[in-house]
């Protein structure tokens, strides 16, 4: 069976492929010798031809012995921190700096530590609230730095 | 040269140049004391707050990070045993034997003033070594400088990581990152995917901010909830005092010591990615093999203690001289001060000290009193920053996060950045879950277009390929790049019948 490295190995190989395939569509200069086509082919090239090779290193190995067991990792909290920054990402020109910062700070506190008992929910909601005040205060008034405004908010 | 360098020591003292420094310094130190924050996250989180400042006076506050970073994880190391970075790692070895000892206060000193030393033993070499080198660099066409990016890359793809595919593959992955946007020379439309953004390529800082901070931070998110406090209680109990003119004679009648330790550290600087975590690694395995008593390493001996700090910090100064005379970041730390030259317009190279002798000698004297300043730090806070062990993780990632984000938004005040930063953290996690080391993957996007640049500028010049080879600097350069592939795979093999493994500073 295929493992981590030859997963990574296929999935390098296909995406230089895939890019690679694009470089073909490129458009020569007629008045320059070295079309914009020619070094991403050796990169791409070189890339797909390496991820070939993790992913037949990978299946010889595995042809030997037996995987080993990964040890129990939290990865389904990686996964909610990820979702969570991705909205962030998403609410930072909606909803403003601000607004998004400390709904966003305010979350995933939270989210790593579960507020059980009232004293985490006053840290949460003083970290966020801090954070948002002192990051746009420091970097809109010191530093020079216009940090996004919300289309919803105006704010 | 002196005149310029007493100059700039004289205008650091400047409290708008000063401040930064200080400001660095202690935030170096308080990062690297902190377990589980690396002397890169925390460069990568004051990075946003030196884009409204002049260059110097940002780079000032970056070189106090790394050198109060590289100094800081000794704290850590030797009054709890838990290294604050993995540049004192080998600091533990010994650190903490002294201090279960109750001899804390002589086993934190030994610490310091090594680092104080084996710092200012690295910053000789970076003074004395950049200008010559930078001027050796002048000579160099598009076929040497294609050449010498291709050493680095080569020597970082076998040098780091546990597979030699896997580092190549990263550092080919980083490469393909760059071809990505209109082509460098003619900007002749490529590769934009229908992103309108991509068209301008991808810009390299959040690419690093996304691929460490994410990479880091989720690694530790995964073992979130495992111990992280227990330590701190012996805080309050130990004595730091301790006499230090005994301390520094300590280490100074050990001058071979010292020496031989900060020339290990310089040269693991000068050589891309390999960092801290080797240079502290490597000069206490040297200092035990030339040790009268090597059976006393591991036991709380000062030789220990003062071979890995004096060797992480002289490992700043090499890693300084790579980025200020050819271009090239020596690790993490240096690639981020790459990228604040980079957007206050600064070009670093062979022309960066001719064209920007202020801002040079201003890294230099940055560098000079940094240490000091280290010193001065951790004296009055060695105590108190035991405590910033107790910090909860949970309170801490999403502010970094934040700072990421403004980090990389701040760049040209567009949102795109923080897509590519997502991007790019997704990336990264990826790459640690199947283990393909970052440091490739970070040079291969920092030298990717300059690798483009210059191996068509010398197509262009001329279509003879065999000039690679046949120019002696780009010959010599091509022929330890394979040197150092056949090298790695030696040393893989080496390292398979063994079980050994040596991890990167990037």
């Amino acid at each position: 069976m295929i493992g981590r490295d030859g997963i990574a190995g296929l999935a390098a190989c296909a995406a230089s492929l895939a890019l690679f395939w694009l470089t073909l569509g490129l458009e020569r200069n007629p008045l320059v010798p070295i079309g914009p086509g020619f070094y991403p082919r050796i990169v791409l090239g070189i890339t797909a031809v390496l991820g070939l090779a993790l992913l037949a290193s990978d299946l010889l190995r595995r042809g030997g012995r037996a995987a080993p067991q990964a040890a129990r990792l939290n990865t389904r909290l990686v996964a909610l921190l990820f979702g969570v920054f991705a909205l962030y990402v998403i609410a930072l020109p909606l909803l403003g700096f601000r607004v998004a910062t400390f709904v966003f700070v305010l979350g995933a506190t939270f989210l790593l530590e579960p507020p059980r008992r009232p004293g985490l929910w006053v840290r949460g909601l003083l970290l966020a609230a801090l954070t948002t005040v002192a990051t746009y205060y420091v970097f809109e008034h010191y530093l020079a730095v216009l940090l996004p405004r919300g289309t919803w908010t105006g704010f | 040269m002196y005149e310029l360098l007493w100059n700039a020591l004289v205008g650091l003292f400047q409290l708008k140049y000063l401040l930064p420094l200080v400001i660095g310094t202690v935030t170096g130190v308080v990062g690297g004391a902190l377990p589980g924050v690396t002397i890169t996250m925390t460069v990568i989180i004051v990075l946003p707050f030196t884009f409204g400042l002049d260059p110097l006076q940002g780079l000032a506050a970056m070189t106090g990070v790394y050198v109060g970073g590289s100094a800081g994880g000794l704290i850590t190391a030797t009054l709890l045993g838990i290294p604050g970075t993995p540049s004192s790692v080998a600091t533990t070895f010994d650190g903490f034997p002294m201090a279960r000892k109750g001899e804390a206060g002589r086993a934190l000193w030994l610490g310091v003033w090594g680092s104080f030393l084996g710092g200012l033993i690295g910053g000789v070499f970076l003074i004395a070594a950049t200008g010559p080198l930078a001027a050796f660099a002048l000579e160099f066409g598009p076929w040497e400088f294609f050449s010498l990016f291709v050493l680095a890359l080569s020597m970082v793809a076998g040098l780091v990581g546990r597979s030699l595919i896997k580092g190549f593959l990263s550092g080919a992955i980083g490469l393909a990152v760059t071809v990505l946007g209109n082509d460098p020379i003619f900007g002749a439309p490529r590769l934009t995917l229908g992103i309108g953004f991509l068209e301008g390529g991808v810009p390299f800082l959040p690419v690093l901010i996304g691929v460490f901070a994410f990479a880091q931070i989720m690694s530790d998110v995964e073992r979130l909830g495992g111990a992280g406090r227990a330590a701190a209680a012996l805080q309050d109990t130990v004595s730091l005092a301790a006499s230090h003119l005994k301390v520094i004679w300590e280490i100074l009648r050990r001058p071979f010591l010292l020496a031989w330790s900060s020339f290990i550290g310089v040269v693991i600087g000068v050589l891309p990615a390999i960092g801290g975590s080797a240079a502290n690694i490597m000069a206490y395995d040297q200092a035990k093999k030339f040790s009268r008593h090597p059976e006393r390493f591991g036991t709380g001996t000062p030789e220990g203690i003062v071979a890995s700090e004096s060797a992480n910090n002289a490992n700043v100064g090499g890693s300084l001289v790579t980025i200020m005379a050819f271009g090239i970041p020596g690790d993490a730390v240096t690639a981020v001060m790459l990228g604040a030259l980079t957007i206050h317009g600064i070009q670093s190279g062979p022309l960066f000290i001719s064209q920007n002798p202020g801002i040079a000698y201003g890294i230099f004297a940055a560098y000079l009193l940094a240490h000091p300043i280290m010193v001065i730090v951790i004296a009055l806070g060695a105590r108190w920053m035991l405590r910033v062990v107790t910090v909860p993780k949970a309170a801490l990632f999403p502010v970094v996060l934040v700072l990421c984000t403004i980090g990389a938004y701040a760049l040209a005040n567009a949102m795109s950045a923080v897509v590519i930063l997502l991007a790019f953290g997704l990336l990264g996690y990826a790459m640690v879950k199947v283990e393909l080391p970052l440091a490739p993957l970070i040079l291969g996007v920092i030298l990717g277009d300059q690798i483009e640049t210059n191996l068509i500028r010398a197509l262009m010049t001329d279509e003879n390929l065999w000039l690679f080879i046949t120019r002696p600097i780009s010959g010599v350069l091509l022929a330890m790049s394979a040197g150092s592939v056949v090298l790695a795979l030696w040393q893989h093999r080496r390292q398979q019948r063994g079980g050994g493994d040596e991890g990167a500073d990037f």
